[in-house]
């Protein structure tokens, strides 16, 4: 099939990027997104042009680092699919296709499509984690947690920090990213400790971050390659107030 | 710790005050209903019932809600506003093509029905409380009283919400308003249990239909005073 392209072009951080029109020809319907691209750079390549800088990596599924805003939507027109997963045979013959990098003010743009999360690490970094003394290991089951619980913890922790929900949020929120994280710890006897301090710093430094506010649109939960819940959300918001009133942080 | 001014200016603080003032305005919205709908039973109940909001508790009662309504307004509206320039500035550069797949228009046009509600809400007052604007239609004017069952002498409020009614630009207003008031509900009361942390599985999936169906509720009930004043079966 032929496509004709419209991808965002940005030399570098403070460039002036802007759209610009690629036409392939001959892309094959069991390429996956990504390797219609490649193909675009060799072509790129041999005209002696730049090629278009994308983030991947386990091209799996799985590992969360590409990410572009096709056709609007993060990671492109299907459900639960990262753009490496997405293949062409979505695509027909003849359409045109806008690719952009993930939009938001805490996400800047590195180049043409690639941008900087580091914003999401220093989130994590406020108390995406449990304190344990290490020493010998535990045993097995030595603390119980029921199947719901396990489950639910493991919802939240399918989150693979690909960034989907803030560029899918009319608002750049990285509350779904942040809820998940919260969620997957607060779920579990393991995160109780500091479950009230974990949702004031990662909240606060989410905010100093500059991304914005839910507004309880939705889109992140249906951008979400992994399909975690807004309902993990709603739980931060209670845990959020909870350690505002009450919390010993 | 925290001091509570930074806790304060959180985007989730403030969101969360934002749901908790917009849930009690709502919770006022099907008081002012439920007396809004008197005027279909007659003159009688709803003069009186307006002489017993002014006088209840020595009147006293009238100004703490009022003192309470501006403060749940003031705490919404900047709020709104606080959070409305953070999501802009969160996007710098926009994209050249989105494809929602969630949101509704509703929940995308807040801040602008927000904001048409909230000049509808100061000519409103304007209108029925201050009678500043359409005076000749406002209930406390001379000669306009009316005389209780028990005698009473009250402002005839029956008699300033049809002469208002039948006028036509005033009847159609107010109607697109309540159409407006439908639209801000109808994202806004599930989404402010959303806010406040509702996660309950057997909730959730109800909140997110009552909430719909309420403001609907709400938007009919105001709509059908003046509809019934303009097709005359209310006169």
């Amino acid at each position: 099939m032929n496509l004709r392209l419209h991808i965002w072009r940005q030399s570098g951080p403070d460039a002036q990027g802007m759209l610009k029109t690629y036409d392939v020809q001959n892309v094959s319907e069991h390429m996956s997104f990504l390797e219609m691209l490649d193909v675009l750079n060799e072509d790129l390549l041999t005209k002696g042009e730049i090629p278009v800088a994308f983030d991947h990596d386990c091209r799996e599924g799985i590992c969360g680092t590409c990410g572009m805003v096709i056709n609007g939507r993060p990671h492109g027109p299907l459900v639960r699919t990262t753009a490496c997963q997405l293949h062409m045979r979505t695509f027909k013959d003849g359409d045109e296709i806008y690719i952009e990098p993930w939009r938001a003010r805490a996400f800047p743009v590195m180049r043409d499509l690639i941008v900087d999360r580091g914003s999401f690490d220093r989130i994590i970094q406020k108390g995406g984690f449990v304190s344990v003394n290490t020493g010998n290991a535990q045993d097995g089951n030595a603390i119980p947690i029921s199947k719901k619980d396990a489950d639910r913890a493991m919802d939240a922790a399918a989150c693979i920090g690909c960034g989907a929900c803030v560029a899918a949020c009319p608002n750049s929120s990285a509350m779904l990213f942040t809820a998940a994280k919260v969620g997957h710890l607060g779920s579990l006897p393991q995160g109780q400790t500091e479950r009230s301090t974990r949702a004031m710093n990662m909240v606060l430094q989410m905010d100093a971050e500059g991304f914005g506010a839910c507004t309880n649109h939705y889109e992140c939960e249906a951008a979400c390659p992994k399909g975690i819940s807004a309902e993990f959300i709603a739980q931060m918001n209670k845990d959020f107030v909870a350690s505002a009133f009450g919390g010993r942080d | 710790m925290k001091a509570f001014g930074e806790i304060w200016r959180s985007n989730i603080f403030q969101k969360w005050l934002m749901a908790l003032t917009g849930l009690l305005l709502v919770g006022f919205l099907l008081g002012h209903l439920s007396g809004n709908l008197l005027v279909f039973l007659g003159k009688e109940d709803i003069n009186s019932y307006a002489h017993g909001l002014r006088t209840m508790g020595h009147g006293m009662v009238i100004w703490i809600v009022r003192l309470g309504l501006l403060s749940m307004f003031v705490l919404h509206v900047t709020a709104a506003i606080t959070l409305s320039r953070r999501n802009r500035a969160a996007r710098p550069q926009s994209y050249a093509k989105v494809t929602p797949r969630k949101s509704t228009v509703a929940s995308r046009t807040m801040l602008y029905s927000g904001l048409l509600l909230l000049s509808y809400v100061l000519y409103h007052l304007a209108h029925f409380t201050w009678g500043a604007v359409h005076a000749g239609n406002y209930a406390g004017q001379i000669g306009w009283e009316y005389t209780l069952a028990d005698g009473t002498l009250v402002p005839d409020v029956y008699r300033m919400v049809v002469a208002s009614f039948q006028v036509p630009l005033i009847a159609v207003l107010y109607v697109l308003s309540m159409v407006m008031v439908g639209l801000h509900l109808n994202h806004a009361i599930a989404s402010a249990f959303q806010t406040m942390g509702v996660t309950n599985q057997r909730l959730v999936p109800l909140i997110r239909r009552i909430g719909p169906a309420l403001s609907f509720i709400v938007a009919a009930g105001f709509s059908a005073v003046p509809l019934a004043i303009l097709a005359g079966v209310v006169k």
